[in-house]
């Protein structure tokens, strides 16, 4: 085709950017709806395992937590606990359920409405969490949980001076190594990448807690990552999976540096039997879709209809995702674009920055990634994989 | 509380500094709505229908295909008292169900309901209270897919929004028709070459043929009666390929007619240059305006039809074609009239316009028909 008509297409596709995203997702998840239903052959074929907190029987523990806050909290807890181990959204539902009628309570209890900001962040309800902080450091100033909550979300959003004095208020109130992990994560994210990591990977973890361990591990994975210095982020990542297996943001981690590095086999070995989470099976439709294997059809129908499912109920949980499905698994670089502009205008991650550059120099727009850019410039931040792929589109 | 405390940062903790996690608990409710009939399907994660019924009944911690069976009724029962359709707020429906099946989804298998309603009168409007649920998770939501008189919506049921109502005869068929019209003409502006090829043609219409040289038509008749052969025999000729490739009655290759449609440019143009054909050019017009059509078609196709307003949309694809095109030629056959007698139109324009015209072309014929 003429040169006219590619600027056509790009025209019809940037105009209908949207109507695409919205009703090409949407067709395709409707389809998936109609197109699949079955009568297993057996009685006995096993439809579903249940997990602790998923039965119906547990239904009673509710109804008890609806009158006793001292039975809601360690329950909503469990519940969000429950969601960690699992990746499982429903439970976050199960929690704000048994917080409910709590967070009604006027004065209502701190620990109530740290829960709730708990769940909120892990929904990516960025600006409610930090209100709902807000107001239980409001009653409880000094509590480090809620602190760390606020510099966690911060520090996703970008925001990292305040961050910064949230990490500091919690330094003071927990253990040194904590304070470490604090301090020096954001550290590493503001022009002391070098320094950060070498503090960090000094530490001595004799005594920690395996959570506190893998918590240290990832990020120092992480750091290595954007210091580039691969086979050490390699070996921090394996750490933490021995210790903490269903350290999904890890497993997710450590897939990318191995797709990064052309091994989709190793990525998909490393992905196994992790299918039904929404983030990990995005790794492995972009594996399949390296290695041109037959099973990337199921993978990416899979998640054209769960993104489609979360178009529709207008939540954006994964938009860093939908971004790199469009981009590396459906070849999509306007729309994906337009996805990581979206995402780039809530969350500002090292990742974030990644997928924003990746989309704008696929699109042929590399001035699009500029906020992303000025933002990292600003900061003095690092991250090996972005200056490649910003040398990349500098030499074309 | 000291020791509550230490547990929650434990739970922070675990999972590093960003949580992330997979999908929300949906529901799916395809509605399709026919007179005062509603035909449809409900389905249900396995695990929402375990906490809205209890569907393990040996408390082994696994659903099987058995236990949902024995559990249909208590489904549909729950199914009934958390779901009303209604045709108007005093006209429910009656819901009834068909034999459970299964469905697997990225977060596991679902309950696939099939679900009829039956109205006392036709449903104009439709009234849906979605409380399934609601007391379970309050984040559980009913993902809508409603379609009518041949239109499909889409909304997003429980939560705040328990009961709302849709209006079945969807406005949005305008703002679909609307779409496909500027679709159409900016495919005609930007998609140079169809221009190109009925400029070729129109060029001569304001001249006329005399021993071998082109002479200005004295007066404006002819010359409008040229123009509209031309333009209205290329309209007819790609209106008709367009609507059969739309319908899906003919279909070909998308390169031989992008390579077929630079040729007819390069032969449109040449005439102008090297006139072989000086008179009934409409005839031109129209053969190559068949193949032109079917090179409209591979945009619609890109763009899709939407279901249940294919023929509205093709018309207003084609509308905005004709809008686009002729926007065009009232812009430039004006002023190929006035400037009809000078040396620059016959001597500049015609020849050596013709041949930068057949040249474009001939490029994009080797691009298409080699590449």
């Amino acid at each position: 085709m003429p040169r006219d008509s590619t600027s056509l297409r790009c025209v019809l596709q940037c105009r209908l950017a949207s109507f695409a995203a919205a009703a090409l997702l949407n067709v395709a998840g409707l389809s998936l709806a109609h197109a699949l239903p079955h009568v297993p052959d057996k009685d006995g074929a096993v439809l579903a395992e249940l997990s602790a907190g998923t039965r119906y029987a547990d239904v009673s523990a509710r109804r008890l937590a609806r009158g006793r806050v001292d039975v809601a909290i360690p329950l909503a807890q469990f519940y969000v606990q429950q969601s960690r181990l699992s990746g499982d959204l429903r439970f976050l539902g199960y929690a704000e359920a048994v917080l409910a009628p709590w967070m009604q309570q006027s004065p209502p209890n701190p620990d109530v409405l740290v829960l709730q900001a708990t769940l909120q962040q892990s929904r990516h309800e960025f600006s409610a969490s930090l209100t709902t902080l807000d107001q239980a450091l409001g009653i409880r100033p000094a509590d480090p949980q809620a602190l760390l909550i606020r510099a966690t979300v911060l520090r996703v959003l970008g925001r990292y001076a305040e961050a910064g004095a949230a990490c500091g208020q919690f330094s003071r109130l927990v253990e040194s190594r904590l304070a470490a992990l604090c301090i020096q994560g954001l550290l590493g994210l503001r022009g002391h990448l070098d320094s950060a990591y070498s503090s960090l990977s000094q530490l001595s973890t004799q005594g920690w807690l395996s959570s506190e361990k893998s918590w240290l591990y990832s990020e120092l994975g992480e750091m290595a990552v954007r210091l580039g210095r691969n086979e050490e982020a390699e070996r921090w990542f394996q750490q933490d999976l021995r210790l903490a297996p269903t350290d999904f943001y890890a497993r997710a981690a450590y897939a990318d540096l191995m797709l990064r590095q052309g091994r989709p086999k190793d990525a998909l070995s490393l992905l196994i039997g992790q299918e039904s989470h929404e983030p990990l099976l995005l790794r492995i439709a972009i594996a399949q879709r390296q290695l041109h294997d037959q099973a990337l059809e199921q993978s990416s129908a899979r998640l054209r209809a769960a993104f489609a499912a979360e178009l529709q109920r207008g939540e954006a949980v994964h938009r860093r995702e939908q971004a790199r499905f469009l981009l590396e698994v459906e070849n999509q670089p306007n729309l994906s674009l337009a996805a990581a502009l979206e995402n780039w205008s809530v969350q500002h991650e090292p990742d974030d920055v990644l997928v924003l550059v990746q989309a704008a120099n696929a699109a042929g727009r590399p001035e699009a990634a500029a906020p992303a850019i000025g933002f990292v410039q600003a900061q003095g931040q690092s991250d090996a994989r972005v200056e490649s792929q910003m040398a990349w589109s500098a030499s074309r | 509380m000291n020791k509550l405390r230490n547990l929650l940062l434990l739970t922070l903790l675990f999972a590093g500094p960003v949580a992330q996690a997979h999908i929300a608990s949906n529901g799916f409710l395809t509605l399709n709505v026919q007179g005062p009939r509603i035909s449809g399907s409900i389905e249900l994660a396995i695990r929402d229908g375990e906490l809205a019924v209890g569907l393990d009944h040996d408390g082994n911690g696994q659903v099987t295909w058995g236990e949902v069976k024995s559990s249909e009724a208590a489904l549909q029962n729950y199914v009934r008292g958390h779901l009303r359709l209604a045709a108007g707020e005093s006209s429910q429906c009656q819901i009834s169900f068909g034999p459970v099946e299964v469905n697997d989804r990225i977060d596991g298998n679902y309950l696939w309901l099939p679900l009829r309603g039956e109205c006392a009168t036709e449903v104009k409007r439709l009234f849906i209270e979605y409380r399934l649920l609601d007391v379970e998770d309050p984040s559980h939501r009913g993902l809508l897919a409603l379609t009518a008189n041949g239109s499909a919506q889409t909304g997003v049921l429980g939560g705040t929004a328990r009961a709302r109502q849709f209006e079945l005869n969807d406005p949005s068929t305008w703002s679909a028709f609307f779409e496909y019209l500027r679709a159409g003409i900016w495919h005609i502006w930007s998609g140079i070459d169809h221009l190109l090829f009925l400029l070729s043609l129109l060029l001569p219409a304001v001249l006329m043929r005399r021993q071998d040289r082109w002479d200005a038509v004295p007066i404006a008749a002819p010359a409008f009666v040229n123009i509209v052969k031309v333009v209205t025999a290329f309209t007819l000729a790609h209106s008709i390929t367009l609507s059969l490739a739309a319908f899906d009655v003919v279909r070909l290759p998308s390169r031989l007619t992008e390579s077929v449609i630079a040729a007819s440019i390069i032969i449109a143009a040449l005439n102008n240059v090297f006139p072989r054909i000086t008179a009934g050019r409409w005839r031109i017009a129209f053969a190559f305006g068949l193949l032109h059509g079917f090179g409209f078609a591979s945009v619609l196709a890109e763009m899709g039809l939407p279901k249940g307003a294919r023929l509205a949309s093709l018309v207003a694809f084609n509308l905005g074609v004709e809008a686009g095109q002729l926007a065009v030629v009232l812009t430039i056959m004006p002023l190929a009239y006035l400037l009809r007698a000078t040396d620059f139109y016959r001597r500049g324009v015609m020849p050596w316009g013709s041949a930068a015209i057949a040249c474009l072309a001939l490029f994009w014929l080797v691009e298409r028909a080699i590449f």
